[in-house]
């Protein structure tokens, strides 16, 4: 039998439940909301942020300074624990930039509507981790100086070449190409809104600024022909990135034998992961951004909802990959690999009583908690709406992120082969500036785009609007499309008969 | 602090490059030394400094790699002294004394300056080997803290201002009353030409009295020998001939002045079968003997006595020599522990006859020695070997130090020779011999630092070290043996002998001429053979003959009956040990010493209360608390440190820390023991108080961990477990592991380098750590890096307990790189820093190196160490002089690990090529190889068929450490296998 | 309103972002790459001061006296030796023994404080270069010192990168020569062809095993 109109609101509802724009726009409203704020002078809160965040990077440079000319002794490292802040900080930021590409490539290729209001956003968040964990890998090595060109494959006097076999290696390029593959795809996509600053501009010299940063565009059609393809290709190019680069850098654990780390599961735990902090980030941002510059009518909660769900999935994800690795770590046998995993619960037996007092314990029962049981809030349609809720838990879950990669690095190295070697790790104050500062400097750079440049797509949300408008008209939409009416109007009981008819 | 400069040093710009690195240019930053070596900070910033880093910083980022060679220099010889090769190391023959007893050494000097230490293969207390100290000593050697200047009340005076002042005193001195006012306070010596001296001083100042006082004191074997024999003798002991060894506190495996031919001879016995010996041990504290032992019965000090009296009694069994102590030992009560142990002991000495011996150590009691002479006489022991002491003064303890202080306080001594090693910190404190000091009027001391001693002393004479001055010794078996200098003294020092010589007005007469002269006159082929002498180091055949003497019997079981053995129930005991790494504290400057890990404690940098768990729970307390202990005198701050296989009811310390001299690097590290000990009882006493005072304080201990967690690194097995299951054990840890990397092929190559290490033959001693330390330029991270775990050394011991924490099995493993052939540390090095060479070493090369750690993270035996500060940046140049040229220094941020010596490999390559023939089985020794002396390590071409390292590889003991790995190591390990006595297991 | 930008600012636009890749590629790549390769960092070919005014050509080339009368040690060390004062007087005591120019030496000998000679070949000081061996396989001086006998002052020949040490390691043949034949400033097998034939021959006489593993010069 024919499916009923019902059924199919029934079908569209679950498929677009809430609006994905907000109120009755316009590309003059749009104009003036979504680039007003930009000509705003700054406001006393933002002046107030960017001071500390300033205070926070001069932090960050002074530990950076006597990184490199005291040495790595600075750290908290030692033997057999050589890796560590350097290393948690590097994946953790590399792994919250993925959420950027993500959303602006993959959804784009899978025409998820909703992306248009985030990508901008996304995107920027993402090149500016991306820059904080750039920081890392040439820091933490003990010659810097060095560092610098050794790594890079050039004939060199000394007729060696680097060493492909490592993942280090693969880093290198890894994280390079990634960084400028983000940047090319985030500033093309600025272009058409710098071109909207330029016009909308009062100054001249503003104008000329914007007019140089906006390479000239001025909307023709064979100019949004190009972009538009332009923009597709790099879409594409990206998109194996997000997969590839947390791949590689989990291969920097997986490739070694350390216990904890020789596992075949790292490359899809870890992109998960990065997913997943990535996510977590911008949701920490977009929530009070969205607040105070007054977004409220691109970002709806349909967004933020959309975001909520992806979080919940890739948590998942990552909680399968907890289980795995402990369960593999029984079922293999390996002293080693046992004690490892047993040693990371605190949950000992036999002759393993010893490491009962392992000082770590905490923090991994804290990444369980925040990884695994936090978002398991947004199995709730109310933890999926409610701001507050959402706000929290992602903050909790970019803690658990962060422990969990305490976690693979630290208390894997600290007991590995040989117990005679087995110790204790303590970060330093670098140790914590680093991290701190790190998180400073990129709020910083953050503020200092939200105040400078459109937080979101214009000109996407112009064309998303009259996408909509069109499909309206054309009555290719029911009436009682998302646009028409609010789904909030239609009560339960309907909803459920639907469901009936459905079966 | 004292920079030389002799031409001979730069004489060769070359190698006066070489123990540069490169890095050392970039020393822009921090250039003001900020933290000496060894210093507990490493690694603080100034806010001064801060403002240059950032300077520095800019100039990192900016001029990385891209400046100029900057010029250098290199001054020839005017006349060159034709035995010199500029690049071309020579050595010589000399000896160092300890305790009075010598070893040969063979000293390598490059262009002039010692660089290294070995063994005198020839020297019979040395048999090629050498012990920590001797190792150490080259450190010593090169100290910028050693005293230079010679003064009187701190002002500065010539050694010819001195002579003239002590000539004109002492001529009054013998007209008033034959020297009356002449005391003299030497360290105890063996040497024929301060006997000489002494006999000349004698005669002009027949009143004069000489005494000799070291710390770790010989008056114990002496005194029992002469209850024993009624005569003084020093005991040696001949393990070759031992099946069966009882060590009462006595700690023969571990390299103490003289006991190196006891290791050597106790390992070569270690081989699984019928031949092998076995070891009792009864001690108070774990002692690296003991770690070896097959059994230990540990004991509270005061019950050694009483136990020695049960054995002797026991295997007397009623008849023969040892009857009369059967009714005295009566009264003898043992728990049932103790007794089943002594039974056990005592029939399988019976069993083993001539073959038998007990060895009891020099801080046991007289009548316990006497005992144990009674047993071996009883016995007919052919290991025990009794000699006529070649020491001056048998009896060097703190009774002499009595006599010496109330002579003082009686203001009879005018003039007071101090060349003991500094008596003023190491004297039981109720002497309170520094006022005593303060009193007399005209006191001289010589010694090799501004210590506590100088300080009381007048005038202050600088000592030479062993490899400045001329001089002789005798060897534990009285082997006349020479010391030869090495180069002239770098900072103005005397010898004792000149010293001495200044009271017999004979003037300012050089250490050679003295030696010279005493030898043409005590030996008339002295001429002749002089050259031989000197080349060889000693004089062959000058042994002291072996005596029998017959036991007193009456008058031990005499001192038996009168001992009293009954102690306080409960009352908890002090035991104080020399320590393994400072000895009495003479050591305390050297940094190489501090930083190695006590044998069994594993604790660096200080000393701590050892105590057993049960004790530590009993006292409520644990290791880094802070305790105060008391015996009868001011209590002392010492920090806890707990160890299995402790005695309970008993806490042990041990000598030498706590210095309060002008030794930069001793100042502040551990506590001063001599509040502890008293005149009557210089090794502990019962009645210890301690009280808990709710501080802690940091230890460095390299080892935190004592449990193997099931990986079984180090195999140890006992001998029938061995010809059963335990062969199992062993063939699984050497099956061939399935691996996906083609294997290296080495048919090719004309050399195939190997190690094997045999675990029962190590004792765990660590002489080569120092001896590695001292090859391979490793520095000294200091106190505050050991902590946080940042230790450099290549060759680490490991130590695990297995079995119950009172009573537990211990195990020493030497790791080090063990040149996997499948290296997991190699496909990790993003810039080829580490690769596979064609022989099958795995290079390290530091000047590729950008230190990204990640080699050492996948190195499953952790034996990667990483410059995390520029630990050479401020070492000076009298220090410089100490680097062996054939090794870089390496910089900061650089990963460094055991090549397998591979500077020696190639120097042997290269001579043996440039000769057109093959490398010798012997050419290339590695440093840890040579120096240990239980020669534990073999080191060499595993395609040599004949060679000892190849027929290891295929000995049925051979294993893999975490073979499982498939890591495909170089180094093969022999299994320990222990040799019970089924009657006890 | 005017037009924010002329026309001729696209070509100028076009320009900067055309030089800005020139001068990363350039600047940041090959330059640096050039510069290591020149004379300017390898100092190769500027002549160094000596406090005695040495002259080679008249030394080796006019009085042909061997090099290792001087550099005593070059077959029997690392290092190849720097001849001491007396050596020098061995001659000059009796000719030129008043010349103003060896003062220096006279003054050296007579004070017994060494000559400071300026270093010509410098290497890193964590490469360990063996004189010895090299010349026992037949490595002449020339191959890395070059004519020394036609240097007025003697100056850097050879670039002593790890590259060019490599170059004969990998193929020595090029290289070597007859040990005899080894001090000669002047000795040529021929041409190219020749000098093949003549290393081959050599290198199975020698039994030459050149390494290339980097502890052999790094240690």
């Amino acid at each position: 039998m024919a499916i009923s109109v019902a059924a199919r609101l029934a079908a569209r509802r679950a498929l677009e439940p809430l609006p994905l724009l907000e109120g009755d726009q316009d590309d003059g409203t749009l104009n003036k909301t979504l680039l007003g704020y930009v000509w705003r002078r700054p406001g006393k809160g933002w002046l107030l942020l960017v001071g500390l965040g300033l205070t926070g990077t001069a932090l960050l440079t002074v530990a950076v300074v006597i990184t490199v000319a005291k040495g790595i002794g600075m750290w908290g490292n030692n033997i057999p624990v050589a890796w560590a802040f350097g290393i948690i900080n590097f994946v953790w930021w590399i792994g919250i930039g993925h959420a950027g590409t993500l959303i602006s490539a993959i959804l784009l290729l899978f025409q998820q509507k909703w992306r248009t209001s985030i990508n901008r956003f996304a995107e920027a968040m993402t090149l500016f981790a991306v820059l904080q964990a750039a920081l890392f890998p040439v820091l933490h090595t003990g010659r810097p100086w060095f560092a610098i060109y050794w790594l890079f494959p050039y004939p060199s006097t000394n007729r060696i070449w680097p060493q492909f076999k490592s993942p280090l290696m693969w880093d290198v390029f890894a994280v390079s190409t990634y960084f400028i593959t983000s940047l090319l795809f985030w500033y093309l996509g600025l272009i058409p809104d710098l071109a909207a600053l330029r016009d909308s501009s009062s100054k001249r010299w503003m104008r000329r600024v914007y007019g140089i940063m906006s390479f000239g565009w001025r909307g023709s059609a064979r100019h949004w022909h190009h972009y538009k393809i332009a923009y597709l290709l790099l879409a594409g190019l990206a998109t194996p990135l997000v997969l590839s680069v947390h791949t590689i850098v989990s291969y920097d654990f997986a490739v070694s034998i350390v216990p904890g780390w020789h596992e075949t599961i790292f490359p899809p735990y870890f992109v998960a992961g990065a997913v997943f902090s990535g996510f977590a980030m911008v949701m920490t941002l977009m929530v009070p951004a969205r607040r105070f510059l007054r977004l409220k009518h691109v970002v709806t909660p349909r967004h933020l909802e959309a975001m909520c769900k992806i979080m919940l999935t890739t948590s998942l994800i990552v909680g399968y990959g907890y289980l795995m690795e402990h369960f593999i770590s029984w079922y293999s046998g390996n002293a080693a690999d046992f004690y490892q995993y047993a040693n990371r619960r605190g949950i000992l037996h036999g002759p393993f009583k010893s490491a009962a007092q392992d000082p770590y314990i905490p923090i991994f029962w804290l990444m369980v908690f925040c990884n695994v049981v936090v978002p398991s809030i947004f199995w709730t349609k109310w933890g999926r709406t409610n701001v507050y809720v959402m706000w929290f838990a992602s903050i909790l879950i970019n803690v658990g992120m962060w422990c969990e990669r305490f976690v693979i690095v630290v208390i894997s190295l600290h007991r590995d082969y040989l117990p005679s070697s087995w110790t204790i790790y303590k970060p330093t104050w670098v140790d914590l500036s680093l991290l701190f500062g790190t998180i400073c400097f990129f709020s910083t750079l953050f503020l200092l785009f939200l105040k400078f440049l459109p937080a979101v797509a214009v000109q996407e949300v112009k064309e998303l609007r009259h996408e909509l408008d069109t499909e309206h008209e054309r009555h290719e939409l029911p009436e009682f499309s998302q646009e028409a009416i609010h789904p909030m109007e239609l009560e339960v009981g309907e909803e459920d008969e639907q469901e009936e008819k459905l079966r | 602090m004292p920079s030389l400069k002799l031409p001979i040093v730069q004489a060769h710009g070359d190698e006066r490059a070489q123990w540069r690195s490169l890095e050392e240019r970039r020393r822009g930053i921090a250039a003001e030394g900020e933290f000496p070596p060894g210093a507990a900070e490493v690694g603080t910033t100034s806010r001064r400094e801060f403002v240059q880093l950032l300077g520095a910083t800019v100039a990192f980022a900016g001029t990385a790699g891209c400046f100029k060679i900057p010029g250098e220099q290199i001054l020839p010889y005017t006349r060159q002294p034709e035995e010199i090769v500029p690049g071309r190391p020579l050595h010589y023959a000399t000896s160092m004394t300890l305790g009075g007893r010598a070893t040969g050494l063979l000293v390598t000097a490059h262009e002039g300056r010692p660089t290294k230490v070995e063994g005198n293969p020839e020297h019979p207390s040395s048999l090629g080997a050498t012990g920590l100290f001797e190792q150490a000593s080259i450190l010593q050697l090169y100290d910028p803290n050693r005293a230079a200047v010679l003064q009187q009340n701190g002002r500065p005076r010539s050694w010819r201002e001195f002579l003239a002042v002590q000539h004109d005193r002492a001529l009054a001195l013998r007209r008033k009353d034959g020297g009356a006012g002449l005391r003299f306070l030497l360290e105890p010596g063996t040497s024929p030409l301060v006997a000489d001296l002494r006999a000349r001083i004698r005669t002009l100042f027949p009143n004069a009295r000489f005494r000799s006082y070291s710390a770790v004191s010989n008056d114990g074997v002496a005194r029992g020998a002469q209850l024993a024999f009624g005569t003084v003798l020093d005991t040696q002991f001949d393990l070759s001939k031992a099946r069966v060894i009882a060590c009462l506190e006595a700690d023969p495996l571990h390299p103490w002045p003289g006991s190196i031919p006891a290791m050597r001879a106790w390992a070569d016995k270690r081989e699984p079968g019928p031949e092998m010996n076995r070891l009792y041990a009864v001690e108070c504290a774990l002692s690296v003997t003991g770690m070896n032992s097959d059994h230990r019965l540990r004991i509270r000090p005061s019950q050694l006595a009483p136990i020695a009296l049960a054995l002797a009694a026991k295997v007397g069994s009623g008849q023969g020599l040892l009857a009369p102590l059967t009714p005295v030992a009566a009264k003898v009560r043992l728990d049932e522990k103790q007794q089943r142990f002594v039974d056990v002991l005592a029939a399988d000495l019976r069993a083993a006859g001539r073959a038998g011996v007990v060895i009891a150590g020099p801080r046991t009691s007289p009548l316990v020695q006497a005992l144990a002479h009674a047993i071996n006489t009883a016995l007919a022991s052919e290991a025990a070997r009794h000699r006529k002491s070649a020491l001056h003064d048998p009896d060097d303890g703190a009774a002499g130090l009595r006599e010496l202080a109330t002579e003082i306080r009686s203001g009879t001594v005018d003039t007071l020779v101090v060349t003991a090693v500094n008596p003023v910190h190491t004297a039981p404190y109720d002497l309170n011999l520094a006022t005593a000091f303060d009193a007399v009027p005209n006191s001289i001391y010589r010694g090799l630092y501004e210590d506590e001693t100088s300080k009381r002393c007048a005038w202050f004479v600088p000592a030479t070290h062993p490899l400045e001055e001329w001089g002789d010794a005798r060897a534990h078996d009285g082997t006349v043996t020479f010391v030869q200098p090495l180069l002239q003294p770098l900072l103005n020092g005397i010898t004792e002998a000149q010293i001495l010589s200044a009271f017999l007005g004979e003037g300012d007469k050089s250490p050679y001429a003295m030696l010279r002269e005493y030898w043409r006159s005590a030996r008339n082929d002295a001429d002749a053979a002089w050259e031989k002498w000197i080349s060889d180091g000693f004089i062959a055949g000058t042994a002291t003959a072996p005596e029998s003497p017959q036991v007193r019997m009456e008058a031990v079981a005499a001192a038996a009956l009168a001992a009293r053995f009954e102690v306080p129930a409960g009352a908890l005991e002090l035991n104080v040990v020399p320590d393994y790494r400072l000895y009495d504290g003479r050591f305390a400057n050297d940094v190489w010493l501090q930083e190695t890990p006590d044998p069994v404690t594993k604790l660096t940098w200080g000393n701590a209360a050892l105590m057993s768990p049960a004790t530590a729970r009993q006292l409520g307390v644990d290791t880094r608390d802070v305790i105060d202990i008391g015996l009868h005198g001011p209590p002392v701050h010492a920090p806890v440190l707990v160890i299995p296989g402790h005695a309970d009811g008993a806490v042990t310390v041990s000598l030498g820390y706590g210095r309060g001299g002008a030794e930069q690097n001793a100042g502040g590290i551990g506590f001063d023991v001599a509040p502890l000990r008293r005149v009557d009882a210089p090794w502990g006493g019962s009645g210890l108080t301690v009280t808990k005072l709710g501080r802690r304080q940091p230890l460095a201990i390299t080892q935190e961990h004592w449990s193997m967690e099931a990986r079984d690194p180090a195999l140890d097995m006992d001998l029938h477990d061995f010809e059963g299951r335990g062969r199992e054990r062993i063939e699984d840890a050497r099956a061939p592991v399935a691996t996906m990397h083609t294997p290296w092929d080495y048919s090719k190559v004309q050399y195939k380098w190997g190690m094997a290490i045999d675990l029962s033959r190590c004792t765990g001693c660590s002489a080569c750590m120092v001896a590695c330390q001292s090859e391979n330029n490793i520095p000294v991270v200091g106190k505050g890096n050991v902590e946080k775990s940042r230790e450099m050394h290549w060759l680490r011991l490991d130590r695990y307990f297995s079995g119950s924490e009172d009573d537990p099995r211990a195990i020493a493993q030497p790791m080090l790189c063990v040149h996997c052939e499948t290296a997991p540390c190699e496909y990790v090095c993003p810039v080829n820093a580490t690769v596979h060479s064609d022989e099958g070493l795995n290079e390290m090369v530091y000047n590729r190196c950008i230190g990204t750690r990640y080699c050492s993270n996948n190195c499953p035996y952790k034996v990667r160490r990483f410059n995390y500060f520029n630990y050479t940046y401020d070492v000076t140049d009298l220090e410089k002089l100490r680097m062996n040229p054939d090794v870089t220094v390496r910089s900061r941020g650089v990963m460094e690990k055991c090549t397998y010596c591979v500077q020696r490999i190639e120097r042997a390559r290269i001579d043996s090529r440039v000769q057109e023939r093959p490398i010798a089985e012997k050419e290339v020794q590695t440093a840890c190889q040579q120096a240990c002396p239980s020669r534990a390590i073999v080191f060499g071409n595993l395609h040599d068929k004949q060679h000892e390292v190849t027929k290891k590889h295929a000995d049925e003991r051979h294993y893999y450490v975490l073979n499982d790995l498939g890591t495909r190591p170089r180094t093969a390990y022999l299994a320990r296998v222990r040799n019970p006595n089924p009657k006890l297991t | 309103m005017s037009a924010l930008f002329k026309p001729w600012t696209n070509t100028a636009f076009r320009l900067v972002l055309f030089g800005l890749a020139l001068l990363f590629a350039g600047g940041l790549i090959a330059g640096p790459m050039i510069y290591v390769r020149s004379p300017l960092y390898t100092q190769q070919q500027d002549p160094i001061d000596q406090p005695v005014q040495f002259d080679h050509r008249h030394h080796v080339g006019d009085e042909g006296i061997d090099c290792r009368y001087c550099h005593a040690s070059v077959e029997k060390s690392n290092f190849a030796g720097i001849p001491s004062t007396a050596v020098c007087l061995n001659c000059h005591s009796q000719i030129w023994n008043k010349s103003p120019k060896l003062a220096p030496v006279r003054e050296s000998f007579f004070s017994d404080r060494p000559i400071v000679w300026n270093k010509v070949n410098k290497l890193p000081h964590f490469v360990y270069f063996n004189h010895s061996i090299h010349v026992k396989q037949g490595v002449g001086c020339v191959t890395c010192h070059g004519r020394i006998d036609q240097m007025a002052q003697v100056e850097k020949w050879a670039p002593l990168t790890m590259g060019w040490c490599l170059d004969c390691h990998r193929n020595p043949e090029r290289y070597l020569r007859p040990r005899e034949e080894v001090t000669s400033m002047t000795f040529t097998p021929g041409g190219e062809k020749e000098q093949l034939a003549l290393g081959e021959r050599l290198k199975e006489e020698y039994r030459v095993a050149t390494r290339q593993s980097c502890t052999t010069c790094h240690r």
